[in-house]
């Protein structure tokens, strides 16, 4: 079933002439999961790294930046989305993280318990990043 | 660097249904220890090792795999506490543990995309002075600035 909606990719990259490297896979639900817990996990140490490196480097202290980004007047929806945005990555690697942990018990290897666990995992991102998103 | 997996295989209830892992053909590098199929009754525990290296490696890499599984463990656990029970014991902890946790994800990266010798070196090398920035930059904020609990309610409450 899974590689039914992957095939679209598949020739959208013979029509692109792209190197046949990902072409060529076929492309399942736990080896798209796997590039996204790794793309998260970039993403996430890439916002922490940020965040240390300009409490070192930029001048003036978080609530003057924090007063800065209130003056813009966003509004609700757009804050909404970007608490959502920020959630979103933590939550969808930590759940994906709890997977791995338990693969790393030598629990739930077996295929349909890998694709049983992934959807899993992905509703369970989507339904706390929208509860952290909420508060 | 030498990576040693323990694969339990299962003696399903079932009958045997098979473990993902295990495939008809086997690669050579593999196949000397995979050439025992396993019977049908029997159960237990296969060690594997992967990739040829320095034995003496092989100690280093297995506790590196085991920290590294500790650490996930440990911030898995003080998410919750964190914002359950700010504390500043809790914010530089948050911070030892978060840097901790990136760097060796973030080695893991590098291992897998930088295969060159020297460049793997220096990206390395890169990556530890970016950690180990990150690790003074939060314990710069922790002490100067707001506690770092305290920030993320701070800007959750925008």
């Amino acid at each position: 079933m899974a590689a039914l909606l992957w095939r679209p990719v598949g020739r959208y990259c013979l029509h692109g002439h792209l190197s046949p490297r990902l072409c060529i896979r076929n492309w399942s639900l736990p080896m798209a999961m796997s590039i996204v817990h790794r793309g998260t996990g970039v993403a996430l140490s890439a916002g922490v790294s940020l965040f240390g490196l300009s409490a070192l480097l930029l001048p003036g202290n978080f609530e003057s930046h924090l007063e800065l980004v209130k003056s813009l007047s966003l509004g609700p929806v757009l804050i909404h989305s970007a608490k959502f945005a920020l959630a979103f990555p933590l939550m969808y690697h930590t759940w994906n993280g709890i997977r791995h942990l338990m693969w790393d018990l030598g629990k739930g290897l077996k295929v349909p318990q890998l694709y049983q666990s992934g959807v899993a995992v992905l509703l369970l991102s989507v339904l706390s990043s929208v509860g952290l998103a909420a508060m | 660097m030498a990576s040693v997996w323990r694969l339990s295989v299962l003696c399903g209830a079932r009958g045997g249904r098979a473990l993902f892992l295990r495939t008809p053909v086997v690669r050579p590098q593999i196949s000397a220890f995979l050439q025992d199929q396993p019977t049908p009754g029997w159960c237990g525990i296969q060690h594997i090792h992967l990739s040829p290296s320095h034995h003496s490696g092989s100690k280093a890499a297995s506790l590196h795999w085991t920290g590294e599984r500790v650490v996930s463990v440990l911030l898995l656990g003080l998410l919750p506490a964190a914002y359950l029970n700010p504390s500043s014991a809790m914010d530089y902890s948050l911070a030892a543990v978060l840097s901790l946790h990136s760097h060796w994800g973030l080695g893991q990266v590098v291992t897998d995309y930088v295969q060159k010798d020297a460049l793997q070196k220096a990206a390395k090398a890169g990556l530890l002075a970016l950690s180990a920035f990150t690790f003074a930059g939060l314990c710069y904020f922790n002490h100067h600035n707001v506690d770092i609990c305290k920030a993320v309610a701070m800007l959750w409450n925008l």
